[in-house]
């Protein structure tokens, strides 16, 4: 059935589908997970990170990009695709500096990539950017935002959200671990991202990237030392905790 | 023709075919053909031994109880990952054939070099009636028919029990319900009315259909009543690839009655037969 429709991307199906799109979003499955969690001085942005070839420059290959000081973004999906998009916004960013003398509003910078997105829905012969954004930072009054966009053009605002290949577990995992007191404190924050990511990040610490803005500082990569560290941490929280169980069911 | 003047005069009359050139024409087209037959004939090369048991049975005929065949990169490479990597198989024969997508090496008497597409026969050492089939050459629609006649002419018919093992990309699967990321890749299976036993997996269901050698070999099984099951694993990743390879598992079982199969694989050797592209492919991040 959806041969006929799905050729051109100004075409509608005579069901209301707009085949092009929804292929794009199959596309962005195909990217490594990322996922991003709002706490309440920090945002964090984790990824899974892709496995570099052995004569690869591996800073090369990043899947979390700074927009500009106070926001920055993780993608998932077609990496060409990413890097237009984002450099589309790094010069809305500058030029909204420039025009306004304010920097960007996370809602706006996620509003302008959602805007280009949603043009090349609606125009013929270009197809949709086969990716979806997570765009976290702060507003110039201290608040804490985390975005998700799409392909189709649409952006919503989310308290933790998951983009990319087992987006769906991660989404799952934050449903239920996402509270108040998983959130109280940054490194709290952190080792949830880290640990959503350990759902299904295959071998552990050393495929997982982690970037971290908080409150009116610049964007910051965590090393993989600091990670490998808090990885420790959560696998000795694990123990203590299944530990206690044993104990409990035994008195 | 009479002129006005009364003399005769003779003429060709254009009315008449001109035999010599016809003949010639046609000629040429039959020979064009012939050389095109010729040219797309399969042939099967098998090794000495074999050859030799084929010329000593009276009937030109190998015993064969059970023959697996495997269709397709990621089929032929779970056979060599699970099956075929201990020492215990013989390299038996190759089907050489020629189409426009399978060019293959002039001289037929010369293997296929390993990795290269192709379509090759093993037998188990221990269990000589067990014979394997990778194919990953692709052969052409008006070869199909060939290759089942003469690889099955081959065979004993009586006892014979056929597996096929396929793959096939997953947006070929016709299906109204919307199948999640983590459904796939998944089997399917098509039996042939002489075969008894449970398959191992969902049958396939309609409107799907199964095309190229597999859909070949098991119309064949049907029209000879050869008991056959077909393993069809839909995947969502075009090149060998290391989760798809896992899904033809649970054929396992029905191998390991055969014969003696490593009892535990490790993904690395998996990872060997699958190539590696995603370090390559810088696609997706």
């Amino acid at each position: 059935m959806a041969a006929r429709y799905d050729r051109a991307i100004t075409v509608f199906s005579p069901d209301g589908h707009l085949f092009q799109v929804e292929y794009a979003q199959e596309a962005v499955k195909k990217g490594s997970t990322a996922v991003g969690i709002r706490g309440k001085d920090i945002v964090v942005l984790g990824v899974e990170k892709k496995s570099v070839a052995k004569l690869q420059e591996e800073r090369t290959v990043r899947k979390i990009c700074a927009l500009d000081e106070h926001v920055c973004m993780a993608f998932a999906g077609l990496t060409a695709d990413a890097r237009i998009v984002i450099n589309r916004a790094r010069v809305e960013c500058q030029s909204h500096r420039l025009t306004v003398e304010d920097p960007v509003t996370v809602e706006y910078i996620t509003r302008h990539i959602a805007t280009l997105k949603q043009r090349y829905t609606q125009s013929n012969g270009r197809r949709p950017f086969g990716i979806s954004a997570l765009i976290v930072g702060f507003d110039y009054d201290g608040t804490p935002r985390l975005y998700q966009t799409d392909p189709s053009g649409t952006y919503h605002a989310w308290k933790a959200n998951a983009i990319g290949r087992s987006a769906k577990t991660v989404r799952e995992f934050l449903e239920k671990n996402y509270t108040d007191e998983a959130i109280a404190t940054d490194n709290e924050a952190i080792k949830l991202a880290i640990k959503a990511l350990l759902e299904v990040v295959q071998s552990g610490g050393k495929n997982i990237d982690l970037a971290v803005i908080r409150r009116n500082q610049p964007l910051k990569l965590l090393e993989s030392k600091e990670i490998e560290t808090l990885v420790a941490e959560i696998e000795k929280e694990k123990e203590d905790e299944a530990e206690k169980k044993k104990q409990k069911k035994s008195t | 023709m009479a002129t006005f003047f009364g003399e005769v005069l003779s003429v060709y009359s254009r009315a008449v075919e001109e035999d010599d050139d016809d003949l010639d024409d046609e000629n040429e087209d039959e020979r064009i053909h012939r050389e095109i037959e010729e040219k797309r004939e399969v042939h099967i090369v098998w090794c000495p031994e074999v050859a030799q048991s084929l010329e000593d049975s009276g009937s030109n005929k190998l015993q064969c109880s059970d023959l697996i065949i495997a269709v397709g990169t990621n089929a032929a490479g779970f056979l060599s990952a699970y099956v075929l990597n201990t020492e215990s198989w013989d390299a038996v024969g190759h089907v050489s054939l020629w189409n426009e997508r399978s060019r293959g090496s002039s001289r037929q008497s010369i293997a296929p070099l390993p990795g290269e597409p192709a379509c090759l026969f093993y037998r188990h050492r221990d269990n000589p009636a067990v014979l394997v089939c990778q194919s990953t050459c692709y052969i052409a629609e008006d070869q199909l028919f060939q290759w089942t006649e003469k690889v099955f002419g081959c065979l004993q018919k009586r006892g014979l029990s056929v597996m096929v093992l396929s793959d096939s990309p997953v947006a070929e699967y016709k299906t109204p319900d919307y199948l999640y990321g983590s459904a796939v890749p998944f089997l399917r299976s098509l039996k042939s009315s002489a075969s008894k036993g449970q398959a191992l997996c969902p049958a396939l269901e309609q409107p799907n259909i199964l095309t190229g050698l597999p859909a070949a070999v098991l119309s064949h099984c049907q029209v000879h009543q050869i008991p056959a099951v077909l393993y069809q694993c839909y995947t969502d990743v075009i090149s060998p690839d290391s989760i798809t390879m896992e899904t033809f598992k649970p054929a396992l079982l029905c191998l390991s009655k055969l014969v003696k199969l490593e009892p535990c694989l490790s993904a690395d050797v998996l990872r060997k037969f699958a190539i590696i592209t995603e370090a390559q492919s810088n696609l997706y991040t």
